[in-house]
């Protein structure tokens, strides 16, 4: 199943990167037929928000005030919020440690499990199951898995000579909580996905360098991590993307507490949004969070572009 | 590397898959582990029902006999199912378009790259003009303002799945149906469709699991009604403190129902979650 050359399969990258295979397809006009329903649907549904959120971000909205055209006074204000600095911060705290965690551990197994074993397909499905647990649900679950009096992982790490760490009710350990369910929940996603392309890679290459008297970690840096580096650079980039959205699991685990030691990004947005009503600011917050995930995606994706290019 | 399966190594390998296993499945053991306990039993280290303790059914029982929490789990239903088959639908014809045609004015590539980008668009950026249109609407506390979301945040989904699958078909069958006298239309669903349909039901369960589990549009714009599953059980700690029978009912009902969907849809996961560019 995973013996067909995984790498440039069709997908965006191929399709950006070689124009797809083009060949077979007509320019018959009925094809828009096919094509408008979606392309209408995501224009109202995505393009339009957008607009409107960036109308509104020039926009202050106050009780008992009229709407006021306010320029680019929401965005300077951005600059002075210490509130959203630490917002900042610790989402970046948590999208370096995350994903730094989930790719090295990640990739790490996945050599490690390149290997025939059996039962392979029976652990693949296993380990699929993290990633559609719904985040609320860890979220709310952490609460009982990180009780601090006699909690299941408070428990174990007794008896390694650990004593009571206060999860979830101090500012040093919130925040590491609400990462271990992250990389609990990302970490098996790194490793299929690297595992599945591992599988792909060509045998041949490999008995070649046997017979050249390669040692293994030979192979590992001459064969295995140049052929692996543009999919390790890809899961990069979607595991960056969606670690910036982060919402669900500070917001039913900790609510962003104690203090604000675990209050990412999104969820501060969301509280100026719907608990303050501050509607013209929490736009333009919305906004340089899109701008600074426009910014890796495009610092990332030419730089994948270019290695599919060069590889496929 | 790989053929080369000493004893030492692959007791090493067995250890470490262990180790994974009981790293992953803990979690959810120990939310089924709680929901048949006691609350009396709830700290007493004990594993194994019916060996170490007497397992009940109450906690299922009594859950599932509120009627708020019968209406959250139709909720969630509702949403996901229709919001998932929207997608599909759209989603389906879209990926064909771009399969079997060549648009002029703008390139495939980039009509891929437009449909797939609002998975890097962050939710929260369109929650307030969400929140202002579903009040212009009066659909604020309504299902089908969640139906329309989760069907826009999932269409890349079957956008990316399907039209991998279109290509890799041969263009012939449709071809010699088209000289047998069928339109475009009639050989996409009578030829191409059948012979995609098992990449079709799996995009379709992916795109329900995404949507059941979907948090933010859900806490925005419900607060009653339409409540489901996610919204439903997030903050019940607040007005009922930690109860860990009661966390893990309500944890099992919402985890359930998209685990065991992601199991049925196993092998198109890869390739909806890495956007097509690896196959699983």
């Amino acid at each position: 199943m995973a013996q067909e050359p995984v790498i440039p399969s069709g997908g965006v990258l191929n399709d950006v990167a070689q124009g797809g295979n083009v060949a077979r397809r007509t320019k018959d006009p009925t094809g828009m037929f096919f094509l408008l329903p979606a392309a209408v649907w995501v224009l109202l549904f995505t393009i339009f928000p957008l607009l409107y959120a960036l109308y509104t971000s020039f926009w202050s909205f106050r009780f008992g005030q009229r709407n006021q055209f306010v320029g680019l006074d929401n965005f300077v204000r951005l600059f002075t919020d210490a509130n959203l600095h630490s917002a900042l911060r610790v989402t970046l705290t948590f999208v370096i440690v995350t994903v730094v965690v989930e790719m090295l551990v990640g990739f790490g197994l996945a050599l490690l499990l390149n290997q025939e074993i059996r039962g392979k397909s029976v652990l693949r499905a296993i380990m699929v199951l993290p990633l559609f647990a719904t985040p609320v649900g860890m979220g709310f679950l952490g609460i009982t898995l990180f009780y601090e009096i006699n909690g299941p992982i408070n428990v174990f790490l007794r008896t390694l000579g650990i004593e009571g760490i206060p999860w979830l009710s101090t500012p040093q350990w919130a925040p590491v909580a609400v990462m271990l369910i992250d990389i609990w929940q990302w970490t098996p996603f790194v490793f299929l996905v690297s595992l599945a392309a591992l599988q792909g890679l060509p045998v041949d290459l490999y008995e070649a360098a046997e017979v050249d008297g390669a040692s293994g970690w030979d192979s590992f840096r001459n064969i295995t991590l140049p052929l692996m580096t543009p999919t390790l650079w890809l899961i990069l980039l979607l595991r960056l993307v969606e670690a910036f959205k982060v919402f669900d699991i500070p917001a039913s685990m900790t609510l962003g507490g104690p203090g604000r030691a675990t209050e990412v990004y999104s969820l501060f947005t969301y509280r100026t949004a719907l608990r303050f009503f501050d509607h013209g600011y929490a736009a333009a917050q919305g906004i340089l969070l899109l701008f600074i995930v426009m910014l890796i995606v495009t610092l990332l994706f030419g730089r994948i572009r270019e290695l599919y290019e060069v590889g496929g | 590397m790989r053929n080369r399966s000493r004893p030492v190594v692959m007791v090493f390998v067995w250890g470490l898959i262990l180790i994974m296993l009981i790293w992953v499945l803990f979690p959810f053991y120990w939310a089924f582990l709680n929901s048949i306990k006691k609350p009396a039993e709830t700290f007493q280290a004990t594993w194994v029902p019916w060996l170490q303790f007497q397992p009940t059914l109450e906690h299922w029982a009594s859950e599932l006999s509120i009627r708020e929490t019968r209406n959250a789990l139709r909720n969630s239903t509702i949403i996901s199912v229709s919001a998932a088959t929207v997608a599909l639908v759209l989603g389906t014809l879209a990926a064909y378009a771009l399969a079997r045609f060549r648009f002029q004015r703008i390139s495939n590539g980039s009509l891929t790259t437009w449909f797939l980008s609002q998975r890097v668009l962050p939710p929260v950026v369109v929650v307030i003009p969400f929140f202002l249109l579903m009040r212009q609407l009066k659909l604020l506390d309504s299902v089908w303002a969640l139906v329309l979301l989760n069907a826009t945040f999932t269409l890349p989904f079957p956008v990316i799945i399907l039209s991998q699958m279109f290509r890799e078909l041969p263009v012939e069958l449709e071809e010699a149906a088209m000289v047998d006298g069928a339109s475009r239309l009639q050989s996409f669903l009578r030829v191409a469709l059948p012979l995609v349909l098992p990449g079709l039901v799996a995009t379709w369960i992916i795109c329900m699991a995404f949507s059941w589990n979907e948090f933010l549009f859900a806490l925005s714009l419900t607060s009653n009604r339409a409540l489901p599953m996610p919204v439903y059980i997030a903050g019940a700690e607040h007005t009922r403190g930690v109860q860990f029978w009661f966390v893990g009912v309500r944890v099992m009902l919402t985890m359930l129902p998209p685990t065991i969907l992601a199991l049925l849809a196993q092998r198109y996961i890869i390739r909806g979650l890495t956007l097509g560019a690896v196959k699983g």
